[in-house]
C-alpha cells in the first residue's frame, strides 16, 4: 500500500443475498465484530439477481470496488442462484477487462449465515486490496 | 409497466423512522442527525426518531403518522428485515397502505455496531444507507399475494418412529396423510433396537404399537417398500409420484410434506479391528444380546449364562474427528444402557467404556450415568493423541486420567459409532429443494426460530435426519411437525408472497431462458397465436430470485421488489451524495 | 426542442394522413396497436405528453421504410429520436435489453478510460498507430463477451476487414483509446452522451493522423456522416463503409469463385440511410458466390429487428422471424450481412428456430474468396 492510500477511503459496493451473506453481515453486527466503514450494502434476494448493469453502473459512478456475495456453492436458498452470480461476475470483469477497469475492484465471495466474522473480514480484507489500487480513474461528473 | 421511469417521482411521499434501539443504535450514531438529514432527501415528507420503533408506541406511530401525513411509502431504518420486517409491513397493512410499500434500512447490524469506534463515520454510513433506502422506496410498488387452494393431504417421507408419530398426530387431527417407507415393513430404526434408555424398556412392544395404530388408522395410506419419484408444486399443492421395487408409479396430491428418513449407523471398516464378530458395532451387540434373551426364554436357561467375562467398548470411533467432526449424542447412553444389560445378563460380566467425553446432560441422564458407575462399569477416559490399540485378546489404553498404560483383556470389543446421513437425503434434498448441512443431514430454516421448518415453505423435517438425537426429542419433533404441517392443513388457502417475478408480454422474446434457468418451474412458455410463445409466471411457485430478470435479454421479466430501476436507483443513491 | 419544432424539422407537420407508413411498418404487421400515422396524429392534435409516456415511442426501429414511401417526405425516424430526447428530459426511457449493459458500457466509455480494447488482433495482421487511414472497429471486443451464448465471434469480422485492408495494401490504425460511436445513445435520445463520445472518437482520430475512417459497422458510418457533423462540426477526414472501399478496388484482390448461393440482408442504416445497395451485392458477385436476393431487398429490405438496444420483444422476434424466413425461401445456404448488429440480432432468433442457414459477414465471406484466414 502506498502512502498516498492510507488516508483513501474507498467507496465499495456490495451485493448481499438475503439468506447467506445478509445474514452474515447481521452476525457480524451482532457480534460486534468490526469493520471499516467503507461499504454500502445492497440487499437481493440471492446473488444471481446481480446483473452486469448493477455492477457497471457503480462504476460508472465511481464506486472503487463491487463485491458480490452469495451463499456458498451448494447452500443457495434458490438451489443453484449463484452459479448465475459466478457467470455474471466473470462476464462482468471480461468487460472490464477490455474497459480497462482492475479486475481487482470486483470480487465475489461466498458467505453463510453462520460466518460473521468471514463478512468483517472480506469487509476489512476488500478495502485494504481497493486502497491498493487507489481511488478509481472513472466518475461520471455530468449527473 | 412498459417502459421505465429513471428518476423518482417527485409526488410520491415518504416517511422515515430512525430507530435508537435504546442505545444500540443511538449509542454511535447520531439518530438526531439522520432525521434530519432524512428530511432533506427528495420525497421525504416526514421524518421522525422513535426510542424503540418496533415497541407497540413506535409501530402505532408509524400508523398515525400514514395517516395525517398522507404517506405513501414507509422507510424505516432500524435493524434487520430478517426479523422484523413482517412487524413493520402489519403495521403498513393496517393503516391502509400496501405492506410491500416499506422498506428496511439496517443502521444496527451494519452500522452502530460493527462501527463502534468510528461514530462518525457509523453516522456517515447511516446517512448513506438511509438515501439508498429512501431512493428504492420512492419506486417501490404495491404488490399482490396469491391466494391458492390447500390440498388437505400431508406427505410423510420416513416410515420409522418418527414418521408413523407424525402420521397418526395428523390422522387423529383428520387429516389425510401418505406415508412412505422404503423398507418392506414400517418401523426403521427402532425395529434394530433392543432396550431404550434411560429405561430399559423393551423397543419391540412401543413400536409394534405404533405400527398397529398405523395400520388400523382409516386415513393413513401407507406405501411401503416404496420410494419419493417425483414431486412437483409447492406449499398447498404438490403432485407427487411414489414408485414401489416392482417400478410401480402411484401419484396423488399433497399439501404439505413432512420429512422423517432418519439416519445410520456408520460402519466401521477398518478401524480398531472391526469384524463385525469380535469386534461389533453397538448395533451389532444390541442384536446379540435380544438373540441371547430370546435364547435364555426358549431354552429355560439361568439368566446368568452370558460367556463374556470381559467387554470393552470404544467411544467416538468415527466420530469428533477432523473428517467427522460432530458428537453424535446418543452413542454414551447407549453404551450405557447396553453395558447394563450385559450386566443384567450376567453380573459378572466386566464392562470397560473407553471414553473421550462423556455427555450425558440432564436430569435423567446424568442419573443414568451415576446408576452405571454403581453398577460397577469402569469408565477409562482416553484421548485422540493416543487411541486406545485393539490386539489379539487385550486392548491397551493410555488412561488419561491415570496416566498410565493400561492392557485390557476382552472377549468383545464393541465400538460406538456416531449417526450418519441415511442414504439417497442427496436425492431427497434435490427432490425437495431443501438444504443439507455439511455432514448430509437436513438443514432447518433457523435452528432457534424455525427449528422444524425448512425454509421451503410447506416441508418440514423431523427426527434423526435433522441431526442424532433422543428418541423422546424426535418423537417430541415428530409431534411438532405435525402441529407445523397442520397450520398448512388446516387453511383453505395459503398466501404467497407479492414478491414474485412478472413479465411484460409486449417485451417476451419467447426465449425460454427463463424457464432455463427457474429451478422451481415457475415461468413457462405459453403460445399466445401461431408461432409466437411467451413466458408466463405462476406466481405461487415463484420463490423471487429474480434469476430469471437477471437472465432475460430483453427486460421482459421484472424481479417485482428488486427490480432492475429500484436496485439502479440504490446504486446510485450510494454514490451520488447529496450532503 | 419543442414539439413544435420537431414537427417542422423532420416534416411531421406536412403529414397527409394517409396512412402509408402504417401500411409500409414491419412492426405493425407484428402489433397491429402500433401506428406512425395515428403517432405523428396524436403530437399533431397537441397531446405530445400521450406519446412520451407511451411504450409506443420506443417501438419505432428508425428503419425508415415509411420514409421512402410517404408522399410528404416525413422523417418520422428522426421525428421518433427527436420526441425521445423530450422524454429522456421527463426522465422517461425505454426499457433497454441484456439489463441496459450497452448503455452502461457506452457511459463508461465517455469517460477519461483506457480500454483494452485491441485484444482481438491477431497475428499477421498488419496495422500502426499513425497513418493516413482509421478502422474504427465499433463495440466488436464488446460483443464478443456479450454474445458469446449466442456464438458469434464478432471481431472475426475485424480481423477480415484488416486481411482485407492489408490486401489492398493499407495497414489501418487501430486504437485503443476508440469509443462506442454513440449512435445507440442518440437512438434514445441522449444527445448529451452522443457528444461526449463523438467529441472523444474525433479527438482519438485527429490524434491518428488519418485522412479516412473505415468503418464495417453501418452504424458507426452513418452516425460520423449523418450525425456527428451536426454536433462537433465537419469533420476533417473522409468516412467509408469497408463495402465501399472494395467495390473500388476489387480488382486488386486475388478472388477466387466460392461457388456458393448465398442471400444478401440490407442493414438499414447502410441502405436506406446511406444508399449503399451495390457495394456489398458487387463484392459478393465478384467472390464468385450465386447472390439470390430476398422478396423484400434493397430499399424494400426488411430490418432485422432491433435497434439501439431497447424494446427488444415479441415484435423484434416476429420480424426476425419473417425475415429469416424469407432468406430461407430463397434456398441459399448463408445469409450476408454487412453489420455486426444485425448478424447478432438475427442469430438470436436463428437459435429458436427450425431454419438451416449460416450467417456471416460480408468481409469473411470475401476473405474466403481470396483464401485468407477468416478464423
Amino acid at each position: 500500500m502506498t502512502n498516498q492510500a492510507e488516508g483513501f477511503q474507498p467507496r465499495i459496493v456490495v451485493f448481499a443475498c438475503n439468506w447467506c451473506s445478509y445474514a452474515g453481515a447481521d452476525l457480524a453486527g451482532v457480534s460486534r465484530i468490526q469493520y471499516p466503514p467503507t461499504t454500502r450494502v445492497i440487499r437481493v434476494m440471492c446473488s444471481g439477481r446481480v446483473t452486469p448493469g448493477f455492477i457497471l453502473e457503480a462504476f460508472r459512478l465511481g464506486a472503487d470496488g463491487v463485491l458480490v456475495t452469495g451463499c456458498h456453492p451448494g447452500d443457495c436458498h434458490y438451489i443453484s442462484g449463484n452459479e448465475n452470480a459466478v457467470v455474471t461476475v466473470d462476464k462482468t470483469g471480461r468487460l472490464m477487462n477490455v474497459l480497462g477497469i482492475e479486475a481487482a475492484r470486483l470480487r465475489l465471495e461466498w458467505i453463510s449465515a453462520a460466518e460473521g466474522a468471514r463478512f468483517a473480514r472480506i469487509m476489512t480484507e476488500f478495502t485494504e486490496q481497493v486502497q491498493a489500487l487507489g481511488p478509481t480513474a472513472l466518475k461520471d461528473t455530468t449527473l | 409497466m412498459s417502459h421505465v421511469t429513471m428518476t423518482q417521482n417527485e409526488e410520491t411521499r415518504v416517511g422515515v423512522f430512525v430507530c435508537h434501539c435504546g442505545s444500540n443504535i443511538a449509542g454511535y450514531v447520531d439518530v438526531a442527525a439522520v432525521t434530519a438529514y432524512a428530511r432533506t432527501l427528495p420525497g421525504v415528507v416526514f421524518a421522525q426518531d422513535n426510542m424503540y420503533t418496533c415497541s407497540d408506541g413506535g409501530l402505532t406511530e408509524i400508523k398515525t403518522a400514514i395517516k395525517t401525513h398522507a404517506l405513501e411509502r414507509v422507510v424505516v431504518a432500524a435493524c434487520t428485515p430478517r426479523t422484523h420486517e413482517p412487524l413493520f409491513r402489519d403495521a403498513c397493512r393496517e393503516a391502509g397502505l400496501n405492506p410491500y410499500l416499506f422498506e428496511f434500512v439496517n443502521i444496527r447490524d451494519q452500522c452502530s455496531w460493527v462501527h463502534r469506534l468510528e461514530p462518525e463515520a457509523a453516522t456517515q454510513k447511516a446517512k448513506d444507507l438511509v438515501r439508498m433506502g429512501v431512493a428504492k422506496a420512492r419506486l417501490l410498488q404495491p404488490l399482490e399475494e396469491q391466494e391458492m387452494p390447500v390440498e388437505p393431504v400431508a406427505l410423510i417421507v420416513g416410515g420409522g418412529m418418527i414418521g408413523m408419530t407424525a402420521a397418526v398426530n395428523l390422522a387423529s387431527r383428520g387429516f389425510q396423510v401418505k406415508l412412505v417407507e422404503r423398507e418392506p415393513e414400517l418401523g426403521g430404526m427402532m425395529l434394530r433396537l433392543d432396550k431404550l434408555y434411560p429405561t430399559q424398556d423393551d423397543a419391540q412392544p412401543l413400536i409394534q404399537q405404533r405400527v398397529a395404530e398405523v395400520r388400523r388408522s382409516k386415513t393413513i395410506e401407507v406405501f411401503t417398500a416404496s420410494t419419493l419419484h417425483a414431486i412437483k408444486g409447492f406449499v398447498g399443492n404438490y403432485d407427487v409420484t411414489v414408485r414401489d421395487r416392482e417400478g410401480r408409479l402411484s401419484s396423488f396430491k399433497a399439501g404439505t410434506v413432512i420429512v422423517a428418513t432418519g439416519a445410520r449407523v456408520f460402519t466401521p471398516h477398518g478401524m480398531y479391528g472391526y469384524d463385525g464378530e469380535r469386534v461389533v458395532t453397538q448395533l451389532e451387540l444390541e442384536k446379540q444380546i435380544a438373540d441371547r434373551r430370546l435364547q435364555i426364554a426358549n431354552c429355560n436357561l439361568q439368566p446368568a449364562v452370558s460367556n463374556l467375562k470381559r467387554v470393552v467398548m470404544i467411544q467416538c470411533v468415527g466420530a469428533r474427528i477432523p473428517e467427522r467432526p460432530y458428537c453424535s449424542r446418543i452413542c454414551c447412553t447407549t453404551a450405557i444402557k447396553n453395558a447394563l444389560e450385559l450386566r443384567e445378563l450376567n453380573p459378572e460380566t466386566e464392562v470397560y467404556i473407553l471414553y473421550r467425553d462423556t455427555e450425558t446432560q440432564g436430569t435423567r441422564y446424568e442419573a443414568y450415568y451415576t446408576r452405571a458407575r454403581e453398577a460397577g462399569i469402569q469408565f477409562i477416559r482416553y484421548s485422540l493423541d493416543h487411541p486406545p490399540q485393539v490386539g489379539e485378546g487385550r486392548v491397551v489404553v493410555y488412561d488419561e486420567l491415570l496416566g498410565a498404560k493400561l492392557g485390557i483383556p476382552y472377549d468383545l470389543v464393541v465400538l460406538s459409532t456416531p449417526l450418519v446421513a441415511q442414504e439417497g437425503a442427496h436425492e431427497l434434498a434435490q427432490m425437495l429443494k431443501v438444504p443439507l448441512d455439511e455432514h448430509g443431514f437436513f438443514l432447518e430454516a433457523h435452528v432457534k426460530l424455525r427449528p422444524l421448518d425448512f425454509a421451503t415453505d410447506g416441508v418440514y423435517v423431523a427426527g434423526t435426519c435433522r441431526w442424532p438425537s433422543h428418541l423422546e426429542e424426535t418423537i417430541a419433533q415428530a409431534y411438532g411437525a405435525a402441529a407445523r404441517a397442520a397450520t398448512i392443513l388446516t387453511k383453505e388457502h395459503v398466501t404467497s408472497s407479492g414478491v414474485v417475478a412478472r413479465v411484460d408480454e409486449s417485451l417476451c422474446r419467447g426465449c425460454g431462458r427463463c424457464v432455463e434457468v427457474c429451478e422451481f418451474g415457475a415461468p413457462a412458455l405459453v403460445e399466445v397465436a401461431p408461432g409466437i410463445k411467451v413466458a408466463r409466471v405462476n406466481p405461487v411457485m415463484c420463490k423471487g430470485c429474480g434469476a430469471c430478470a437477471s437472465v432475460c435479454p430483453t427486460g421482459a421479466m421484472a424481479a417485482l421488489h428488486f427490480t432492475d430501476g429500484q436496485v439502479m436507483a440504490m446504486v446510485r443513491a450510494a454514490l451520488l451524495n447529496q450532503k | 426542442m419543442n414539439f413544435d419544432e420537431i414537427l417542422r424539422q423532420t416534416r411531421a407537420d406536412l403529414c397527409l394522413d394517409c396512412g402509408k407508413c402504417t401500411g409500409s411498418c414491419p412492426v405493425t404487421r407484428v402489433d397491429p396497436t402500433y401506428s406512425p400515422r395515428s403517432t405523428i396524429e396524436r403530437v399533431l392534435s397537441g397531446r405530445p405528453e400521450e406519446l412520451i409516456h407511451n411504450e409506443h415511442l420506443w417501438a419505432c426501429l428508425t428503419c425508415g421504410l415509411c420514409t421512402t414511401r410517404c408522399p410528404s417526405n416525413v422523417d418520422y425516424p428522426a421525428f421518433v429520436v427527436a420526441a425521445r430526447s423530450v422524454a429522456r428530459q421527463a426522465a422517461v426511457e425505454g426499457t433497454y435489453a441484456h439489463n441496459a449493459v450497452m448503455q452502461e458500457l457506452m457511459g463508461i466509455m465517455a469517460l477519461p478510460i483506457r480500454q483494452k480494447r485491441t485484444g482481438w488482433l491477431a497475428d499477421g495482421l498488419k496495422t500502426v498507430t499513425q497513418g493516413d487511414d482509421f478502422y474504427f472497429v465499433g463495440c466488436l471486443p464488446y460483443f464478443d463477451v456479450l454474445f458469446e451464448d449466442l456464438g458469434v465471434v464478432s471481431t472475426d469480422a475485424a480481423r477480415a476487414a484488416v486481411r482485407l485492408m492489408n490486401a489492398l495494401g493499407i495497414a489501418p490504425v487501430v486504437s485503443d483509446d476508440e469509443r462506442c460511436c454513440g449512435a445507440d445513445l442518440l437512438l434514445n435520445g441522449d444527445v448529451q452522451g452522443f457528444r461526449r463520445l463523438a467529441e472523444i472518437n474525433l479527438r482519438v482520430i485527429a490524434a491518428s493522423g488519418a485522412k479516412r475512417v473505415i468503418f464495417t459497422c453501418p452504424e458507426g458510418v452513418n452516425a460520423f456522416r449523418h450525425d456527428y457533423p451536426a454536433v462537433v462540426g465537419a469533420l476533417p477526414f473522409e468516412v467509408v463503409h469497408l463495402t465501399e472501399l472494395l467495390a473500388e478496388h476489387m480488382d486488386a484482390l486475388p478472388l477466387h469463385a466460392l461457388g456458393e448461393t448465398v442471400t444478401y440482408h440490407d442493414p438499414c442504416r447502410l441502405g436506406r440511410y446511406l444508399d449503399v445497395y451495390d457495394a456489398p451485392r458487387a463484392a459478393i458477385r465478384a467472390a464468385g458466390a450465386t447472390l439470390v436476393e430476398m422478396r423484400a431487398n434493397r430499399e424494400n429490405a426488411l430490418c432485422c429487428g432491433s435497434t439501439g438496444w431497447v424494446h427488444c420483444g415479441r415484435c423484434a422476434k416476429g420480424i426476425q422471424t419473417t425475415r429469416l424466413h424469407q432468406a430461407q425461401a430463397t434456398g441459399a445456404q448463408r445469409l450476408i450481412t454487412a453489420c455486426p448488429k444485425c448478424r447478432i440480432h438475427l442469430s438470436c432468433a436463428l437459435k429458436d428456430l427450425d431454419i438451416d442457414i449460416k450467417l456471416e459477414d460480408v468481409t469473411n465471406l470475401l476473405c474466403r474468396a481470396v483464401e485468407l484466414d477468416t478464423d
